[in-house]
């Protein structure tokens, strides 16, 4: 079927909370090249196997933390954007590649305090803002922010909204941290997206949140549109002609071409078989036409549900400085991205207006961003 | 765009249409039972949730019991949506504990999928080819209504050609020490753009903080399911009605289903 237009939406408010910090403290420490990588401390590193991760340390570990870190950025992203649930209809999207499951297993394994309702994320967003239409959580692994983020979108562009609050928010799992340690090879201490040395991705801790409406005067950004696909090929393994998919569908409905791109804000995740597939599909998609390629995932870790929409808050930040953060963890790319013009070593000044988010999940999920400044 | 409901399954183990409008005419097989629906092939490692969800996107299709032979007409672009809250809940725990007493060595490999929250979704994807947008809700008791509502909302903005949308939950040990009196259930509705008005069709989503009241009558608690449970018996039915779902903590949602009659006419 041929891909329907997008009509742009306005970015009116960007809120973000990582292990390096808020948004603004992020942005400066990945200019910086640092890194919020950190010894895995509150659980067993030895029987996971895994020694590593991003975290947000804000004391001893409580349930309910991804939703309190969620209340924040959609507190401060609607303040930013002036919304008053009274007046219009916002409607909030929440993706979350693990929800509260870090709660589940507290409330299973040590006796924490754990209701159905806490699973999911209305109370948390109600509990700031009571008087939104909606919260839907979205758990579509590590894309679910860009998921979201298209959901949101539709929403506006059916008229079944007057705002979106588009989210992320995710913790580190104990069952997830265990799977890691079980398929990989040698335990990593770090995210090296790209390079022939890397050892597979590390978790970390984050939530995000962005407020979208109609386009109008002056936004922050306008995002052009999202592409969606499922690679339907493995449940494990990403799939370039699944990716390489999702990233057409995203120019042919922003109306855009390979050569408009200035800047692609790549996925990365460090592992075997994500950075050559992705390296592949954007090859295969921006053929000679090389835009300057960047990822954070080396300094703030595999942030699941929140990974899309912090890549794109990091793109908004790039493309409205002008400057452009590099790689955090790559030196020596891989062969098969012999032909991506990577950010290496310091950050570098830029001169683009568009930038491309990538987001790909577990399952095949891929999301990509075309967002405008 | 009117969004028409042209496949609908309702797959709650041991009932039967008898019991359920909309079920099959045998009592529906359990989860060790599923190979009686989906073949044998591919079944290793599934969860309980996973595997009804399976059986009842295969009978909402139309397609004959056991493995697929041939690829499913107009998979690539398909969507699929899937609403439950704990498919693999009991899954995480499982492998807490084994983490603890034997270390991450003892967990198995083929069971790592399932501690993604979208195992069900992109399992679906996996084995019926399915290619378009693939969404996974887990919002509570209105998960199912919601998952509809999204359906129809990725029909209506032409992302895709065909929404398959699944309500499940499972009834295992962890899931109803969460919610007591949980019983296992599956569901799909099957969402295309209305062409002919000969199928029943979507009405808009609203909402309530208080509760709506449903006219199909579904005498089983099945949380993230039951939106998806409501509209498949509604569409199974023919006639108008208006399905409800929700809780008093994650608030009520109600979606008319206008039926097959009532479009006689209808521009």
């Amino acid at each position: 079927m041929t891909v329907p237009a997008s009509s742009p939406v306005a970015v009116t408010g960007t809120a973000m909370v990582t292990c390096l910090g808020d948004a603004g403290e992020t942005f400066a420490a990945l200019l910086s090249g640092a890194t919020g990588v950190a010894p895995l401390s509150t659980l067993d590193s030895e029987a996971l196997r895994v020694g590593y991760c991003y975290p947000i340390q804000d004391g001893a570990e409580t349930q309910l933390r991804p939703s309190r870190w969620l209340a924040d950025v959609v507190a401060r992203a609607a303040g930013e954007a002036g919304l008053d649930p009274a007046a219009k209809r916002v409607a909030v999207v929440v993706g979350s590649g693990l929800r509260e499951l870090r709660s589940v297993e507290r409330w299973h394994a040590d006796g924490a305090e754990l209701t159905l309702p806490d699973l999911h994320f209305d109370a948390a967003v109600r509990a700031v803002l009571p008087g939104v239409t909606e919260v839907l959580t979205i758990s579509n692994a590590c894309s679910a922010g860009g998921y979201a983020l298209a959901v949101g979108m539709d929403m506006l562009a059916q008229d079944e909204a007057d705002a979106v609050i588009v989210a992320g928010t995710d913790t580190m799992t104990e069952s997830m941290l265990a799977m890691i340690g079980r398929v990989g090879d040698e335990p990593t201490t770090h995210v090296a997206p790209f390079d022939t040395d890397r050892g597979g991705v590390l978790l970390g801790d984050g939530a995000v949140a962005v407020v979208i409406e109609p386009d109008g005067a002056e936004p922050l950004a306008r995002i052009r549109s999202v592409g969606l696909s499922c690679d339907a090929f493995h449940e494990t393994a990403p799939d370039r002609h699944g990716i390489a998919a999702a990233m057409r569908d995203a120019h042919g409905r922003a109306g855009l071409g390979p050569g408009d791109v200035g800047l692609v804000l790549a996925h990365g995740t460090g592992t075997a078989l994500n950075d050559p597939t992705e390296a592949a599909a954007l090859t295969e998609v921006f053929g000679t036409h090389t835009p300057p390629v960047t990822g954070i995932k080396g300094a703030v870790g595999h942030t699941s549900g929140g990974a899309a929409l912090m890549s794109l808050v990091v793109a908004v930040d790039a493309l409205r400085a002008g400057v452009v953060p590099a790689v955090t963890g790559l030196s020596a790319p891989i062969d098969e991205a012999a032909a991506l013009e990577f950010v290496l070593g310091a950050s570098a000044p830029l001169t683009a207006r568009i930038a491309q988010v990538d987001a790909f999940g577990f399952g095949g999920v891929n999301a990509v961003t075309m967002v405008e400044v | 765009m009117r969004v028409a409901i042209t496949g609908h399954a309702v797959h709650v183990p041991g009932l039967s249409a008898a019991d359920l409008p909309g079920s099959p005419a045998e009592p529906a097989a359990g989860p060790d039972e599923a190979h009686r629906v989906l073949g044998r092939k591919g079944l290793l490692a599934k969860e309980p949730a996973t595997r009804l969800a399976l059986c009842a996107t295969q009978v909402a299709l139309g397609l004959p019991a056991g493995r697929l032979t041939e690829p499913v007409a107009g998979a690539p672009g398909t969507a699929v949506v899937v609403a439950s809250n704990l498919g693999n809940v009991a899954t995480v725990c499982e492998v807490v504990d084994q983490v603890r007493t034997e270390g991450g060595r003892a967990v198995s490999p083929l069971v790592a999928p399932n501690a993604s929250s979208n195992i069900i979704a992109s399992s679906i994807a996996l084995r019926f080819g399915f290619t378009g947008p693939n969404l996974m809700v887990c919002s509570g008791a209105t998960a199912g209504l919601d998952a509809v509502r999204l359906g129809a909302l990725l029909v209506r903005t032409g992302r895709t050609h065909r929404a398959v949308v699944v309500g499940v939950e499972p009834d295992d040990e962890i899931a109803t020490r969460l919610c007591p009196g949980l019983r296992t259930a599956a569901a799909a509705v099957v969402l295309e753009p209305d062409g002919a008005g000969t199928a029943p069709a979507l009405g808009m989503l609203t909402r309530a903080r208080t509760r709506l009241d449903s006219t199909v009558d579904l005498p089983l608690e099945t949380h993230g399911a039951a939106g998806v449970l409501g509209v498949a018996v509604a569409a199974a039915l023919g006639t108008d009605q208006v399905v409800a779902c929700g809780s008093d903590a994650d608030s009520y949602a109600a979606m008319p289903v206008t039926g097959v009659r009532a479009l006689v006419g209808v521009p």
